[in-house]
């Protein structure tokens, strides 16, 4: 200790400790300068690209929709041919077509997820699937839903038990959209406690998938997994699914916690008001 | 002579290692902070882009919200600001407008613009607050949101109490009535308070930004500028340094001890359990929360403070020194206020990080920073005047504190510019960047002297905000 203070005291550190930390500051502060630079420039380089990728592949789409040209063609033409090798092309023709896919409907919407798979996009959004990070799995998830490949459903269905949320609202959203009613059995073995958030989204994805039959939202009610259960009785309740109340009332009379019986109650009164 | 000479030169010593131990540790707890910022802020981004908020818009469960907009002296700008208030994109939420005994024409303002008449609504007085002159309901079924209460003058806290008194719905937003909020800004808010299992969430806090100099379109900003004038510029990067670098880790750590008075969530039952606002501080929002999550630990109740990363809010910063000064010095005296009420929790492991760490940082690094730079100013100047200071090793460690400011402004710009990216014209990036370089000479120095009148206001036993006037917003037609 006496040595440390003797050195300190000396004062023979302060000069070189100082001058390194201020080099050591500018040139990180440097370093982070360049590196904004560089990132500015990719933006700009990027936003351009993509510009012009789009207007091609939604040239090539329009062709394929509206004028019956078949995909072999369009492999012919060069300037696809040579783009659909490089990655950034690919990305930007996945986010186009997703997009477009929104947009249409019936013999459309197939032509669209014909070039998806003829394209070699489909073979993209699987190994996505098998990637270690979660939000590139959340991304191939939802390219493989919106484009209706419910062969996935399997490796969906595995991924929705994933400990990380947003992971696993969205794979149990595209379950329901692939599945349907399907999903509920799925969820009625949830083995996660599930929150009001990944609820909403749910009850959400019911609603915009209309799915109003949804035959065996009663199983959600029967679950061991509380909150699967108050995810049921929220769907009936939003859906005002009238054919349920049977089953609400055999809950009310043998909940699992006080909670649940007030819920079911006030919805059995909401229901039948 | 020499035994006195050895004296001055061990307490030297002692000085400069105390000097050079604390500018270490506040460099150091910088700089790990804003890693953590950093990281949380990239995973947050990460989640952000799967997340459709528009699912709240169409649900049920959608959390209720009051928000509440304390109004003094508004007249200029009440009519539109409360016209954005009423077009937010949410459902399920009312607002309260609070009249604070404005000597101007807000009230009139008020009735005039959305056709208000008095109404019977009947107030259960929670919160002991100055007296309610009137409660103001729309006959106009396009404002059935809005509620205004004209009251007698009791201040900013004063005022919320009342709107908490009055709130109808689980969840209080507070907001400074002249903030520009983005349109989703309420979608952000209400997530938190789904999200967490087994955990109540008591509050959530978004990043407040500068619009000095913005466009703003009908209550929305349209067009992002940065200030030319230097003060409200170096505040961008201010803010900037704090919002991202400085909250986001708090939030991580669950130690945030501040949210923002101009935009905050709170669960109200547990914001009237503690007390509501308190009318004995300037620091009302940062009081509140150190007082809501006093009350969750002394009671055991598992809970959590929320922080949303995203721009949510944008407020016009002072442009004037004048103005600036009241700021700051309040802005101090809230802090020591704050820091007094709840000295019990000083380094106290009951509280756990809170006692441990958020409070000791704020005590060390806000409140007394500003009183160990003016000492250390003084020491400097009898040194001077002693004709012991080595200039040599005074403007080494002049250079070392100020290209730590620079480096650590650059960094808030690098991670602006690799997540939110709302600076995208060339020429507002550059004006950052030279601010980066002013903000250590012009800036900080300024601060620093805005402080020290807060320490002599509170000294004094100054109360209140005094005047702030406000220039307003650029408008598009």
């Amino acid at each position: 200790m006496t040595k440390i203070w003797e050195v300190y005291k000396s004062g023979i550190w302060i000069e070189p400790f100082l001058k390194l930390s201020i080099i050591l500051f500018a040139a990180v502060s440097f370093t982070l300068y360049l590196l904004i630079i560089r990132s500015r420039s990719r933006n700009i380089r990027n936003e351009r690209l993509h510009l012009e990728y789009s207007v091609l592949i939604e040239r090539l789409i329009s062709s394929i929709i509206f004028q019956d040209i078949n995909f072999s063609v369009i492999t012919e033409d060069k300037e696809y041919s040579r783009l659909s090798k490089t990655t950034f092309f690919r990305e930007v023709a996945m986010e186009s077509i997703i997009n477009l896919h929104k947009n249409y409907q019936g013999i459309h919407a197939q032509k669209i997820e014909e070039f998806y798979k003829g394209s070699g996009l489909i073979k993209d959004s699987y190994k996505k699937l098998k990637s270690l990070r979660w939000e590139v799995k959340c991304k191939g998830i939802t390219e493989l839903t919106e484009m209706n490949v419910n062969d996935a459903f399997g490796s969906i269905v595995t991924i929705s038990r994933s400990r990380n949320k947003t992971l696993k609202i969205t794979a149990l959203n595209a379950c329901i959209r692939l599945s349907g009613t399907e999903s509920i059995m799925y969820l009625s073995e949830h083995p996660y406690p599930i929150d009001d958030w990944t609820q909403i989204n749910i009850i959400s994805a019911f609603k915009i998938h209309d799915l109003g039959d949804t035959k065996g939202v009663e199983l959600l009610l029967e679950s061991q997994n509380t909150t699967v259960v108050e995810l049921g009785l929220k769907i009936i309740k939003e859906l005002k699914l009238t054919q349920k109340i049977p089953y609400i009332v055999q809950l009310a009379a043998n909940a699992p916690t006080a909670l649940i019986k007030y819920e079911a109650q006030s919805i059995l009164e909401e229901l039948t008001l | 002579m020499a035994y006195l000479n050895n004296e001055i030169t061990g307490f030297l010593a002692i000085y400069l290692l105390l000097v050079l131990a604390y500018a270490i540790l506040i460099m150091s707890s910088y700089l790990i902070l804003a890693y953590l910022s950093t990281t949380e802020l990239k995973e947050y981004l990460k989640k952000n882009s799967f997340i459709d908020y528009s699912v709240l818009l169409t649900s049920e469960s959608a959390p209720s919200l009051s928000l509440i907009a304390p109004a003094y002296n508004e007249g200029f700008t009440i009519q539109e600001n409360v016209k954005s208030l009423l077009s937010l994109n949410y459902n399920n939420y009312q607002v309260i407008v609070v009249n604070d005994g404005s000597k101007d024409n807000s009230m009139e303002i008020l009735i005039k613009t959305y056709d208000l008449v008095l109404t019977n609504l009947e107030v259960h007085s929670k919160i002991e607050t100055k007296k309610i002159k009137g409660l103001y309901t729309s006959r106009n079924a396009a404002y059935k949101k809005l509620i205004v209460v004209d009251k007698e003058n009791g201040g900013k806290a004063d005022a919320l109490n009342v709107g908490l008194n009055i709130a109808q719905n689980r969840y209080i937003v507070c907001i400074d009535v002249d903030c520009i909020l983005d349109k989703d800004s309420l979608l952000k808010l209400a997530k938190p308070f789904l999200e967490s299992y087994g955990k109540r969430v008591i509050a959530t806090g978004g990043v407040v930004r500068i619009a000095n100099q913005c466009v703003i379109k009908n209550g929305r900003l349209v067009e992002v500028n940065i200030p030319d004038l230097m003060l409200p510029r170096i505040q961008v990067l201010e803010y900037l340094r704090a919002f991202l670098l400085g909250r986001m880790a708090w939030g991580k750590l669950d130690a945030l001890l501040l949210i923002s008075g101009a935009f905050g969530a709170f669960d109200k039952e547990i914001a009237l359990l503690s007390g509501g606002y308190s009318t004995k501080t300037v620091g009302e929002d940062m009081e509140l929360v150190v007082r809501m999550r006093r009350y969750m630990i002394e009671n055991k109740i598992s809970y959590t403070v929320s922080y949303i990363p995203d721009p949510l809010c944008w407020t016009e910063a002072p442009e004037d020194f004048k103005i600036f000064k009241k700021q700051r010095s309040r802005w101090m005296r809230g802090t020591i206020e704050t820091l007094h009420l709840h000295r019990r929790m000083f380094l106290n492991p009951k509280y756990k990080l809170l006692g441990m760490l958020s409070i000791p940082y704020w005590t060390l690094f806000e409140f007394l920073a500003p009183a160990i730079e003016f000492i250390g100013l003084v020491i400097t100047i009898l040194f001077v005047i002693c004709g012991v200071l080595n200039w040599h090793f005074f403007l080494l460690l002049l250079l070392f504190v100020y290209f730590f400011a620079v480096l650590f402004s650059v960094i808030a710009l690098y991670s602006e510019e690799r997540t939110y990216h709302k600076y995208p014209k060339q020429a507002d990036f550059l004006k950052l960047l030279l601010a980066a370089f002013i903000e250590p000479l012009y800036f900080h120095p300024l601060t620093v002297y805005a402080s020290l009148i807060g320490y002599k206001e509170k000294i004094m036993g100054t109360k209140g905000w005094g005047e702030m006037t406000r220039k307003g917003f650029t408008k598009k037609p």
